[in-house]
């Protein structure tokens, strides 16, 4: 489909084309306009210079922004109209850029104090993940995130457990088996599990799911993963379903009625034709789930220990340490040094895993557009 | 086998041995609710009933539910009854099969049988294949039935001859952690009656393609109950507990509540409540007779402002380039792996990126316009994602008879897509707003001030606004200092020891818990109520 679209061409003559449309827009364009965009565009360039240098003068731009866009309004509004959309559309990247950037920038001299060598080659940041001590203040002073990343991947590993397959269920019936009033009901039913904040799910479980738990398999201390992975499964449910079932919606209906019309059941359609070709987009919502799971935080935190260990053994689940997010939830306020930039590199563990997932999930969203030919509904 | 009843196409009457297959189902069902009852402490399962130890009662019910299963299964097997099996179980169910039975399998070998790790792995996969086999092999209708009749048949024996009795515990090897038996005997019984509820409505259904089909309807419509339960579950626990401490002294009349003085730029006038309602009027005080979340209700409704004045327009504005100037290219392309990429950032590296980046730049201190942008970062993905939906809905028709009256594409977007789009983009909106509101991890960061806050620490920002000649020539103390929010305020409870006041937990969770809600429900209703219309 892409192809057709965008056939394949050499680089200088699009380069060309440009030009010449450029030229084309310059030309029919009236000069003031274009000298109002170009003192906009200038002005808004020295709004964000200004606001990263922390400069006063910040406002001064601001002011010369505002002028020319007020001008630019008043007299060649659809231009005015059309840059600015342009601009707002750009800040969308603009704010992901800032973020990698910031994020990355702060946990920058951790990962050059926890480098490591591997084959001679000095790799920043490996100690971080190859040794298991985090300890930022008392000696030897270690800034491992290995004890909350298998923290982050218990959790998850329950979460994933829970909302999966709950989840794609919950999805099959709203998208197909449910009589409209039903799904009327259903639907903003999971919705409104979505609503519930974060902090409530951690208000119930640390006054309630905590000490339930902690008496009732007779533990040492509170806070286990299996509880934080089934709450926070609980709240990753919503985005599964929601996903799925739009990747269950867009299967085409003559697809469906096509395996109907030889006699089998709802069951048979749905296992042997609905589920397949909306396999992409269900693996999809499931990534997305985990993804929510993985930046899951504040019940994390309030449920947990707070104290970086690995449980013994690894995989008992019974006894829940720290994950990713409730170390920087839980340690923000008395870090500082290299101890806070490690938080910042704990953030950035989270996000380059989570953009791997959305991405990830987006690649393979796209497969199935392609594979069903575009949604025909 | 005979193949007169095999393909009829109407079941017309109820036989008396779908009648069996109904009951057994039905058994199911109650041994379930008696598992969940159970296991939520509402029945003691160690206790006795007429003089029968509960424990015998339900492994009992637990055995009579496996004969009758593995009876129907033997029976259909002969063609006594008439059924319409397949050859095979099917390799999913043989593998849920093997499954189970490798863990059975895997448990009695290390736990009972106190075998070694080569001598229970060995064990439980011998016991997995068997599973597998078991199910596999078989016609279906014994392959569906007999290895489920067996494990419950398992597990009800062993509560039943009182194997696993009152008294019994179970610590695992190197777990910390025991399995008493008010715990192990709930789970049992809701797990062996979940397998029989499964092979009942298969068996119910005659097994075959209409058996299978009823076997799944059953678990996804409990999947489903389940869901909602634990929906109405958890908003019915947070009302029962928040309620008595939200409503504590309400008061209504003339001029009983608090006064509110309104200033801006100088003017200010002033307002006297004719309800008094202590908990959301008040701060948290030591002589006020009810404490109140006032300060935190009100950092949170400003929060939300500032982060739609904030993300609103820059992502309708971004949504009408992508819907409507903007080619389908690398730009949109980037754009929109950018903007999901932003949707699912964690909340928490939001706090993080605002932390590093605002807070330096807003008087290098936590402050509420850095907890406004926070969540307006946060906000703008939702909005661009959900405009943009919103206005490519609309049909190309309206933009065609547009073009057609010689309009020009500006006036057409202004005069009639957006405004053709706007109960989505107000839809989308409200829906994130729900979501921002109760988001606890940014402003940790970025704008949590005081965990008790009284009510003289309420945040004032209409009044705070105030010109300078210096730049950036408007200030607004207000904007630049830390407050409270409600989830904030939430987290401040939990985090200082919750000890005394879980009661004024309990009721500033109820408040947020409305406040969202009632966004989402506003949101989801206006959807509906625009879809229904688009309908029409």
């Amino acid at each position: 489909m892409s192809d057709l679209r965008r056939p394949p061409h050499d680089g200088r003559r699009s380069v060309q084309r440009r030009v010449t449309a450029a030229r084309e827009f310059v030309d029919e364009t009236p000069p003031t306009a274009l000298a109002a965009g170009l003192v906009g565009g200038l002005a808004l360039i020295g709004v964000l210079v200004g606001f990263l240098v922390q400069s006063p003068l910040t406002v001064l731009a601001l002011g010369a922004f505002l002028a020319a866009f007020a001008y630019g309004w008043l007299r060649h509004q659809a231009l005015t109209a059309r840059a600015m959309t342009f601009a707002m559309t750009a800040s969308t990247i603009l704010v992901l850029g800032l973020i990698t950037v910031f994020i990355f920038a702060e946990a920058w001299p951790v990962f050059e104090y926890a480098s490591g060598t591997v084959f001679g080659v000095q790799v920043p940041g490996l100690e971080l993940f190859t040794t298991t001590n985090w300890s930022p203040v008392s000696e030897p002073i270690g800034y491992s995130l290995a004890p909350m990343i298998h923290g982050t991947v218990m959790v998850t590993v329950v979460a994933t457990a829970v909302a999966g397959p709950l989840g794609v269920a919950a999805a099959l019936f709203i998208g197909e088996i449910a009589p409209p009033t039903v799904r009327e009901l259903v639907k903003p039913g999971v919705e409104i599990l979505a609503g519930i904040p974060s902090i409530v799910y951690g208000f119930i479980g640390f006054t309630i799911l905590s000490p339930w738990a902690s008496e009732a398999f007779d533990l040492v201390g509170q806070g286990t993963y299996l509880f934080v992975g089934l709450v926070v499964g609980l709240m990753a449910l919503p985005t599964v379903v929601s996903v799925a079932e739009d990747a269950i919606n867009s299967v085409p209906e003559s697809m469906k009625s096509g395996s109907l019309a030889l006699g089998t059941t709802d069951w048979q359609t749905m296992t042997a034709i609905t589920l397949p070709a909306a396999s992409s987009g269900v693996s999809a919502a499931v990534l997305l789930g985990v993804g929510r799971a993985i930046g899951e935080t504040m019940a994390a935190t309030v449920m947990l220990r707070n104290s970086p260990a690995l449980p013994e053994p690894l995989y008992n689940a019974f006894y829940g340490y720290e994950t990713l997010t409730s170390l920087i939830a839980a340690r923000y306020g008395d870090a500082h040094g290299l101890q806070f930039n490690a938080l910042f590199a704990a953030g950035v563990v989270l996000f380059v895993t989570v953009l791997a997932l959305s991405v990830g999930s987006q690649i393979v969203e796209a497969r199935m557009e392609r594979e069903l030919g575009g949604n025909q509904g | 086998m005979s193949g007169a009843t095999e393909y009829d196409l109407v079941r017309e009457d109820t036989s008396i041995l779908e009648l069996g297959a109904g009951a057994t189902v039905g058994f199911a069902v109650v041994l379930f609710g008696f598992g969940l009852a159970g296991l939520f402490e509402l029945v003691a399962v160690t206790e006795s009933v007429a003089g029968v130890q509960l424990p015998r009662l339900l492994g009992g019910l637990l055995t009579l539910a496996s004969a009758a299963l593995a009876w129907f299964g033997i029976a259909s097997h002969r063609g006594l009854v008439p059924t319409d099996p397949r050859p095979s179980a099917g390799v999913v169910a043989a593998t849920g099969a093997a499954g189970v039975w490798f863990v059975v399998g895997g448990l009695v070998g290390s736990q009972t049988l106190g075998f070694g790790t080569v001598g229970w792995l060995a064990l439980a996969l011998l016991a997995g294949a068997g599973g597998f086999a078991a199910t596999a092999l078989p016609r279906e209708d014994l392959g569906t039935t007999l290895p489920v009749a067996a494990l419950t048949g398992l597990g009800g024996l062993a509560l039943l001859t009182g194997v696993i009795g009152p008294n019994w515990a179970w610590s695992p090897v190197g777990l910390r952690a025991t399995f008493a038996a008010p715990i192990a005997i709930p789970i049992i019984v809701l797990f062996c009656s979940l397998l029989v509820g499964w092979a009942g409505a298969k068996a119910y259904g005659g097994f075959g393609a209409r058996g299978r089909h009823l076997g799944a309807y059953a678990l996804v419509y409990l999947n489903v109950l389940a869901i909602l339960g634990v929906l109405v579950g958890l908003l019915a626990f947070v009302f029962t507990k928040g309620a008595p401490v939200v409503v504590q002294g309400i008061t209504v009349g003339p001029g009983v509540g608090p006064e509110t003085t309104i200033r801006l730029f100088g003017f200010a006038h002033t307002v006297v409540w004719p309800v008094d309602w202590p908990f959301v009027m008040n701060g948290v005080s030591l002589y006020a007779e009810v404490s109140g979340v006032l300060p935190a209700i009100v950092g949170t409704v400003w929060l939300v402002v500032g982060a739609v004045l904030f993300a609103v327009p820059l992502g309708v504005g971004a949504a009408v380039f992508l819907a409507e100037y903007a080619e389908e290219g690398r730009f949109t392309q980037v754009v929109e792996v950018a903007t999901n990429a932003l949707w699912s950032t964690p909340s928490i590296v939001f706090g993080l990126f605002g932390y590093a980046f605002l807070i330096p730049r807003f008087g290098g201190s936590k402050s509420l316009l850095s907890g406004m942008l926070t969540l307006g970062f946060m906000l703008l993905p939702l909005v661009v994602i959900t405009s943009r939906e919103a206005m490519l809905a609309v049909p190309d028709e309206y933009r065609d008879a547009s073009a057609a009256l010689g309009v020009s594409k500006w006036q057409t977007i202004r005069s009639v897509v957006v405004p053709a789009s706007l109960p989505g983009v107000i839809t989308g909106v409200i829906l994130g707003v729900g979501r921002i509101a109760g988001e606890t991890a940014p402003i940790l960061l970025t704008m949590a001030g005081a965990t008790e806050p009284s009510a003289a620490e309420t945040a004032d920002v209409v009044g705070g606004f105030a010109l300078s000649t210096s730049p950036p020539f408007v200030t607004n103390p207000a904007l630049l200092e830390a407050t409270s929010a409600l989830p904030y305020q939430l987290w401040a409870i939990i985090s200082t020891g919750v000890g005394g006041d879980a009661a004024f937990g309990w009721g500033t969770a109820l408040v947020l818990l409305v406040v969202v809600l009632t966004f989402y429900a506003v949101g989801i209703a206006s959807r509906t109520y625009f879809r229904r219309k688009l309908h029409e």
